[in-house]
């Protein structure tokens, strides 16, 4: 009997985003990529039961019924200018796409109701498969899916592993589970985005000239309001069939939070404990470059900070900050200048 | 400079064309316009034929 490696797996995604809610993608719009976590995104049924009736003459259940699909996964993966420009553009929600190839320009900010648009972000498409064909082991799509949080880590060291990405989505619990049709397309050829290219500004300071960062993290959660997914008529995981579970209709986010926090060498020349007391607000800018055609900008476009804690890292005196995003009334909370040379991300 | 079209939130407005610098689209965006296709009416080629239209062809 023949074992399957976990290495087979394969995954593929939406890199255009889907035209509804409900609408499968087509190998034609996805990209592939390979990934760091294990972790594979399995639909999950919630069933109920008759238990409770009466008139059966017993309190157990005689039948069972199919409630609704629930799916999402996380994607762990090393940065690069390619996932980077995607997760913003899905993340976020609001893009504007310039540029010829090879240097596409994806600017990003958040999706703001208030001010027309969509309460909904850009769905996509999953699938995993493992053998498809004939020997099929895993062959599944999970349809309406939308990133629910991103986030970036940047570290000291010389590795790939030190500049990374996760990337969690959930979906509308639409799942082709056999038989996708989809082909996988060939891998993409990702351009790395190392911590050793980093540029970092916060709230006045740079953080790289002076050799004083340590690492960092940032990243943004939608906190999508999954329950306000079901609601009257949101559909079945068959069209028409009542029997089948239902599904969500849409993927509103919730209360979103953008977060930053670093670790930086501290010494007597330090500002963060007086701008912590003082509320100082600023800007942090975040740079993590390949090439002039390859490159991820975040910035936020206010903040203060809201934890200051003097520690050690490796014996060396060193501060770790949280600080809280703030919205400015021109800018807004976050942007993000996002450059590769892949055409048509969430177009 | 790469230009891009843009449409005000709820449609209320006509498209400009903007630099497409963040310092310029960014606060659009935050302000809700949004990104269109160039408008059939502010085009240079005639979609039938292709032919460049200039100020003196119906002159």
């Amino acid at each position: 009997m023949s074992t399957t490696r976990l290495q087979e797996v394969q995954i593929c995604f939406g890199k255009g985003k889907q035209t509804d809610i409900a609408t499968a993608q087509a190998a034609a719009v996805m990209w592939r990529f390979t990934k760091l976590n294990a972790a594979l995104a399995n639909p999950k049924l919630a069933t109920e039961n008759d238990a409770e009736e009466y008139g059966k003459g017993h309190e157990f259940p005689i039948a069972t019924y199919k409630t609704a699909w629930d799916v999402g996964g996380t994607l762990e993966k090393y940065l690069s200018a390619e996932i980077a420009a995607w997760a913003m553009a899905f993340g976020l929600g609001k893009v504007v796409k310039t540029g010829t190839t090879p240097n596409f320009v994806y600017t990003c900010t958040p999706l703001f109701p208030a001010n027309g648009d969509a309460a909904e972000l850009p769905y996509f498409s999953f699938v995993e498969q493992i053998r498809p064909g004939a020997g099929v082991v895993l062959d599944r799509q999970a349809v309406g899916c939308a990133v629910e949080s991103w986030q970036i880590s940047v570290g000291s060291g010389p590795g790939r592993a030190n500049s990374k990405i996760s990337v969690e989505f959930a979906g509308s619990g639409r799942v082709i589970d056999t038989a996708t049709g989809i082909t996988m397309p060939a891998a993409t050829v990702e351009k790395l985005l190392p911590s050793a290219s980093l540029t970092l500004t916060i709230n006045g300071v740079d953080y790289v000239t002076s050799k004083n960062i340590v690492s960092l993290e940032t990243g943004w959660k939608n906190n999508i309001r999954m329950d306000a997914g079901f609601f009257p008529g949101s559909g079945f995981q068959t069209a028409g069939d009542g029997s089948t579970g239902a599904i969500r209709g849409r993927l509103e986010f919730g209360n979103r939070a953008g977060n930053l926090k670093f670790v930086a060498r501290y010494d007597s020349t330090s500002l963060e404990y007086a701008k912590l007391k003082a509320q100082t607000t600023g800007t942090a800018v975040i740079t993590l470059t390949f090439d002039a055609n390859s490159s991820l900008q975040i910035t936020w476009q206010k903040l203060a900070f809201a934890v200051v804690e003097i520690g050690e890292t490796d014996q060396i005196l060193t501060v770790a900050v949280e600080c809280t995003p703030l919205y400015d009334t021109t800018n807004g909370v976050i942007s993000v200048v996002a450059k590769c040379g892949i055409d048509a991300i969430c177009q | 400079m790469d230009k891009v079209w843009m449409k005000p939130p709820f449609g209320a407005g006509d498209p400009k064309q903007v630099d497409a610098t963040p310092e310029i689209l960014i606060p659009l965006m935050v302000a809700g316009w949004s990104q269109i296709e160039e408008p059939i009416n502010t085009r240079v080629n005639t979609p039938a034929g292709d032919e460049e239209v200039t100020g003196h062809v119906h002159d």
